[in-house]
C-alpha cells in the first residue's frame, strides 16, 4: 500500500510482568518488538494503543523513559468492566500483544528545559510521570534541566507504583522525592495528606518553574487550586488527560474536548489551554 | 380543534394550580402531515399544543428519563409530569407503571379517545412532495409542490395499528377528554399476521431475513419504543458481548429477535418501531405475532389492567409447567 | 474542456460499455420504497434511468466508508487485508451536495493537510484512500430540490462542482455533461465517441435549469457567523431545551453524508479474528462511557449539543468548513421530527 496503514498494529512479546500493587490490579508490562523498533520513538507524555487480538484495543500511557532501549514499558490498571484490561491481566510472558502508536503531543521538553520542574503524580496517573522522571534523571539529560521536585500520592503504602524506582530516587540528591499517603499507616516514614494539602506544605516555588499534574480529577482540580494560589501561571500548569478512545488518531470522533481530540491534540494540555476549551470532561 | 382547545385549558389549568411541572404534548410539525412533541413548563407556552390527525407518536417514551434514579440527587423531589394519551399510549403508561419505571403519583394523565391517526406515507404519491395539508371534517386535503390538490378520506389513511386498535381510550387516566369507547368502528383483524401465518416456518424465515438484510443498527425502533428502557441494551453489552456491533446479517437478525422477544407479553402494538426505522422494515409483523401469540396462549393483553401480572414474569402454583424453566 | 451532450436514449448501451472495465454504482429502487446506491449487477433498462430520483435515504458515503470494514484479520499471524484489490469505481448520479460531503469527508481521512498546513503525523486512512483515488465521481445537478433542501444556506449550490468530477444536467431528451477534473477528463476522453459538443441553445437549457432549480429552494438558515455564535454558547440555556425531543437514536447520524464517527471492534471466531471499523453515533449514551463509569457526555443535552458544536463549531476550526451540507435527511427521517432548522433558529 501507498501509505502506512495507521491501523495495523506493530507485534510485541512480553518479556515480564511485574504486580505494581496489594490489589494486585496494576501490572507493568515489559514489551520487545518482534520487529523493527525503530519505527516506535516516542517522548514522554505520549501513550500507545495496545492491542489484545480479539478483545480489542486501550489506550495506556507509555512508562518507560524514551533513553531506555531495547524495551518499553506500559502500566495497566484493570477494570472490572473493561475488557481489553482484563484481557491482558490475564497474559503471561511470552504472549503476544500488538502495539499501535505513538500518539499524542507528549510533554513539552522543550519547554521545561532550563526550568524547575514540580512533578504530581496521584495514584496510577504516575505512569507516564515516572517516564518523565526517568528522562531527566539520565545523564545525558539532567543538567538541562532545574531543579526537580517529585510529589507522589497514593491511598496507602501498597498502592505505591514504582517502589523500586522511589527507593532509588530517595538516594538521590539531584531531586526532592515527596510520598504521601491519605491516612497514616505503622511504619510509614513518609508524609500523610491528600495531594493538595502537601502540596500546600511543601510550597514550591513558581519562579521559573513548570507544575506537571497527573491523577485522578478531583486530584488535580484541587491541586491546580493550589498551585495557582502559590503563583504558578496557568500557561506553566500542565496536565494529561484521559478519555475513552478508539482510533487514536483523531478520526473516530470520540475523545474530543472542543474541536481538540484528546488523542492527537493532547492527553498533555497546560492548564490555560484547558481553560479555553468547553467544560466537557 | 374542541379536543385542542379542551387540552389546553386542562393544561393551563394545571400549570395554574402548580399541579405539575412539566408537561408532554404533541404541537405543530415542521414538515406538512407530522405532528411533532414539545415539553411546555409555563402556562404562557400552551399555545404550542396542538390535536390533530397526525399525533400519531407515542409520548410515554419520553417518560422513564424524568425519573431516572440519580444517586447524586437521592433527595431530589421528583417532578410532577402531564402527559395527553391516546388509548396505545395509556397501555403504553400502565406498562410502565407497572415495571415501576414511573410513579402513578407523579403523573397527570389527559386521556384522549382517539378515533385513529393518519400514516402519512399511505398517501403514495411517486416521490412528488407535500407542501400543505388541510384538515376537514373526515376529509384531507393535499397540495403537492406543483401546486395540485388531492382529497383523501380519512379512513383511507389510517395507520395500520390503528385499523385493528382495540383500546381507543386509555384505561388509566385523571381527566378525559371526549367520551369513553371501546373502539369498535374499525375492527378489523390482524390481516398482515393472518397472512404470515399462513406461510411456511422456512418462508416466514426467509421474509425476516429479508426484511431485516434492510436494517442499519440505528436502534430507532428500541429508542422509540417506551418499554425498551434498559440502561445498556443487550445489543450493546461488551459483558459478556451477545452479539457484535457491526451490520453482519446474523448479528442484525439476533438484535431483532431478541428485541421482539424482549417485548413479548409486554408490547402493545402501539407501532412507534416500525414508525421510526428510516428503512421501511416490516417490524410489526413480529410484533403484532408476539402480541397475537400471548393473547392466545396466556389470555393476557398489555397494558390493559393496571393489576393483572404479566404472564411472562410470574409463575403460578396452577401453571402446568413444573418449574419456571420448564419448556 | 468545454461542455458535452449525450442523447438519454444512448446511456444504457453507455453503461454496457462503463461496466467491462468499471464497477457501476446507481441509485436504484429497493423493496423498501426508497432509493439506494447499489452496484450495477445486470445491465436492466429500468435500472438505467438513474436520473428518475429524488435522493438517496442514506447518503452515498458508505461507498467509501462503508458501514463495516475489515482492518485486517488474525489468527497466528496478523494479515491486513490489502485493499489494493479496489476496482475502478464510478458513482453515477450523486447529488451534488452529496459529492460535496465526499469532499469534506476526504479533508477527514484522506488529506494530509489541515487548513492548509502539513499534519505531523499524517494519518491517512489507507482504506477510504484507496476507495477514492479508484473512483470517479459523475453527479446531476438537482432540477427538482426537495421541500427540505437547504444546501444554498451553507454555500451549496443544486450544480455545484464541488467533490464531482463530471457533472451532468438533465435537459429533458439529452444531458448535458460538463469535466470538472482530471479525473473527470480521463474518463471522458476514453469515451469521447459518445458525446459531441454542447450548442448555444444546450447551453441556454442549462442556465433555465439552474435558475429553475434555485427558485424552487424555500428552506434556508442563517449560518452567517454561527462558528463565532456557538463559540461563545457552550454554557448557554437553550441546550437543555433543544435536545428534550431526542430519542437518541441514530437515524441523522447514520443517514447524513458527513458523519463519520466510528467504533473499532474485534471479533472472533474459533482461532480466527478479525478487527473491524464499523460506523458508531455520537448520539448513542455508551458512546463517551469510560470503563471507570464516567461519562462526560452523559445525557441527551451534552450529546446533543456535541453535535450541533462538532458540524457548526469544532469542523470549522479543524476543517475550515461547516459539516453540513444541506442534504435533509436528518430532517425527513427523524422519527420526533426535529428539524435541525429549528435548532439553528433557536441558536440564534
Amino acid at each position: 500500500m501507498a501509505h502506512d496503514n495507521p491501523y495495523l498494529p506493530l507485534p510485541a512479546t512480553i518479556k515480564k510482568i511485574t504486580i505494581e500493587n496489594e490489589a494486585r490490579d496494576l501490572k507493568t508490562f515489559d514489551l520487545v518488538f518482534d520487529n523493527d523498533s525503530q519505527r516506535f520513538r516516542y517522548t514522554c507524555g505520549q501513550f500507545a494503543m495496545i492491542s489484545v487480538l480479539g478483545a480489542g484495543e486501550a489506550p495506556i500511557g507509555i512508562a518507560s523513559s524514551p533513553m531506555n532501549d531495547g524495551f518499553i514499558q506500559f502500566t495497566v490498571k484493570k477494570y472490572k468492566t473493561g475488557i481489553v484490561t482484563t484481557a491482558l491481566h490475564n497474559l503471561y510472558e511470552g504472549d503476544k500483544i500488538g502495539i499501535r502508536g505513538p500518539y499524542g503531543n507528549g510533554f513539552p521538553m522543550k519547554d521545561f528545559e532550563g526550568k524547575n520542574l514540580v512533578i504530581i503524580g496521584g495514584g496510577f496517573a504516575l505512569t507516564t510521570l515516572r517516564s518523565l522522571t526517568k528522562y531527566i534523571l539520565h545523564e545525558n539529560n539532567r543538567s538541562r534541566y532545574g531543579n526537580l521536585t517529585v510529589l507522589v500520592a497514593a491511598r496507602n503504602p501498597g498502592e505505591m507504583l514504582y517502589k523500586y524506582d522511589l527507593e532509588e530516587w530517595l538516594k538521590r540528591k539531584d531531586l526532592k522525592l515527596i510520598q504521601t499517603i491519605d491516612q497514616d499507616v505503622k511504619g510509614w516514614t513518609g508524609k500523610v495528606g491528600l495531594a493538595p494539602s502537601v502540596l500546600k506544605e511543601i510550597s514550591p516555588s513558581p519562579e521559573n518553574a513548570y507544575a506537571i499534574v497527573c491523577g485522578p480529577t478531583i486530584m488535580i482540580k484541587f491541586c491546580i487550586f493550589v498551585l495557582l494560589e502559590l503563583g504558578f501561571p496557568t500557561k506553566r500548569i500542565i496536565s494529561s488527560l484521559e478519555m475513552r478512545m478508539k482510533c487514536g488518531i483523531g478520526k473516530c470522533g470520540r475523545c474530543n474536548i472542543g474541536p481538540k481530540y484528546v488523542c492527537k491534540d493532547g492527553p498533555v494540555f497546560s492548564h490555560e489551554q484547558l481553560q479555553g476549551l468547553p467544560d466537557e470532561y | 380543534m374542541e379536543v385542542e382547545r379542551q387540552i389546553r385549558e386542562t393544561v393551563k389549568k394545571l400549570f395554574d394550580e402548580s399541579k405539575i411541572d412539566v408537561f408532554i404534548g404533541y404541537s405543530e410539525g415542521t414538515l406538512p402531515l407530522k405532528s411533532t412533541t414539545c415539553f411546555i413548563t409555563e402556562s404562557a407556552n400552551i399555545e404550542k399544543l396542538v390535536w390533530n390527525s397526525y399525533c400519531l407518536n407515542n409520548l410515554a417514551v419520553y417518560l422513564p428519563r424524568f425519573f431516572v434514579y440519580d444517586p447524586r440527587k437521592k433527595d431530589a423531589t421528583l417532578p410532577r409530569v402531564g402527559i395527553v394519551a391516546k388509548g396505545c399510549d395509556g397501555r403504553s403508561l400502565v406498562g410502565l407503571i407497572k415495571e415501576h419505571q414511573i410513579p402513578r403519583e407523579n403523573l397527570y394523565i389527559i386521556g384522549i379517545s382517539c378515533d385513529g391517526m393518519l400514516d402519512v406515507t399511505k398517501i403514495k404519491n411517486a416521490g412528488i412532495e407535500i407542501i400543505e395539508s388541510k384538515e376537514k371534517q373526515d376529509k384531507i386535503i393535499v397540495i403537492d409542490e406543483n401546486r395540485k390538490a388531492m382529497q383523501f378520506e380519512k379512513k383511507d389513511l389510517l395507520a395500520d395499528v390503528c385499523l385493528s386498535c382495540q383500546y381507543s381510550t386509555p384505561t388509566v387516566y385523571d381527566t378525559l377528554i371526549g367520551e369513553e369507547t371501546q373502539n369498535t368502528k374499525h375492527k378489523i383483524q390482524n390481516i398482515p399476521v393472518a397472512e404470515f401465518e399462513k406461510k411456511s416456518v422456512q418462508e416466514r424465515w426467509e421474509y425476516f431475513k429479508e426484511q431485516i438484510s434492510k436494517c442499519i443498527r440505528c436502534y430507532a425502533c428500541r429508542q422509540a419504543c417506551p418499554n425498551c428502557y434498559c440502561k445498556v441494551c443487550f445489543a450493546e453489552q461488551t459483558k459478556p458481548r451477545w452479539i457484535g456491533i457491526t451490520n453482519n446479517i446474523s448479528d442484525l437478525m439476533f438484535y431483532q429477535i431478541g428485541r421482539v422477544f424482549h417485548q413479548a407479553g409486554r408490547c402493545i402494538d402501539c407501532g412507534a418501531c416500525v414508525r421510526a426505522c428510516p428503512m421501511n422494515i416490516d417490524l410489526r409483523i413480529f410484533t403484532s405475532k408476539t402480541v397475537k401469540d400471548i393473547k392466545e396462549f396466556f389470555e393476557y393483553e398489555a397494558g390493559v389492567s393496571l393489576e393483572e401480572a404479566p404472564p411472562l414474569a410470574i409463575f403460578k402454583q396452577e401453571d402446568p409447567e413444573e418449574f419456571i424453566t420448564e419448556p | 474542456m468545454e461542455e458535452l451532450v449525450i442523447r438519454k436514449v444512448k446511456i444504457p448501451d453507455l453503461i454496457q460499455e462503463l461496466i467491462k472495465t468499471y464497477k457501476v454504482f446507481l441509485p436504484t429502487k429497493t423493496n423498501g420504497d426508497y432509493f439506494h446506491f447499489n452496484e450495477l449487477q445486470t445491465v436492466n433498462e429500468e435500472l438505467l434511468s438513474f436520473w428518475d430520483y429524488r435522493n438517496t435515504k442514506i447518503s452515498p458515503k458508505e461507498i467509501f466508508f462503508p458501514q463495516t470494514e475489515i482492518l485486517f484479520s488474525f489468527a497466528e499471524k496478523m494479515e491486513s487485508l490489502g485493499s489494493n484489490r479496489q476496482l475502478l469505481t464510478i458513482i453515477l448520479g450523486i447529488r451534488p451536495c452529496d459529492a460535496r460531503a465526499i469532499s469534506f469527508l476526504d479533508k477527514v481521512f484522506a488529506e494530509p493537510l489541515r487548513n492548509g498546513e502539513p499534519q505531523t503525523p499524517s494519518y491517512i486512512d489507507p482504506y477510504y484512500l484507496e476507495r477514492r483515488q479508484k473512483s470517479t465521481i459523475v453527479s446531476l445537478a438537482c432540477s427538482n430540490p426537495q421541500i427540505t433542501c437547504f444546501c444554498t444556506s451553507l454555500n451549496g449550490k443544486p450544480d455545484g462542482e464541488e467533490g464531482s468530477d463530471i457533472i451532468l444536467y438533465d435537459l429533458g431528451e439529452e444531458f448535458l455533461v460538463k469535466v470538472i477534473s482530471k479525473t473527470g477528463e480521463k474518463l471522458i476522453d476514453s469515451f469521447a465517441k459518445w458525446f459531441k459538443k454542447a450548442t448555444k441553445s444546450h447551453i441556454a437549457k442549462k442556465n433555465k435549469f439552474i435558475d429553475f432549480s434555485l427558485k424552487r429552494i424555500h428552506s434556508t438558515i442563517d449560518c452567517h457567523n454561527i462558528k463565532e455564535k456557538l463559540d461563545e454558547s457552550f454554557n448557554a440555556t437553550f441546550w437543555g431545551k433543544i435536545h428534550l425531543k431526542c430519542l437518541g437514536c441514530g437515524i441523522c447520524t447514520y443517514l447524513c453524508p458527513t458523519c463519520y464517527c466510528f467504533d473499532i471492534t474485534d471479533e472472533v471466531r474459533n482461532k480466527q479474528g478479525k478487527r473491524m471499523r464499523c460506523w458508531d453515533s455520537c448520539m448513542f449514551s455508551l458512546f463517551t462511557l469510560h470503563a471507570s463509569g464516567h461519562n462526560p457526555r452523559l445525557t441527551y443535552k451534552e450529546r446533543m449539543r456535541q453535535r450541533i458544536m462538532h458540524k457548526f463549531n469544532y469542523c470549522p476550526v479543524n476543517f475550515n468548513g461547516i459539516f453540513c451540507v444541506g442534504c435533509g435527511r436528518c430532517i425527513r427521517n427523524c422519527p420526533v421530527n426535529l428539524d435541525l432548522r429549528e435548532i439553528i433558529k433557536d441558536i440564534r
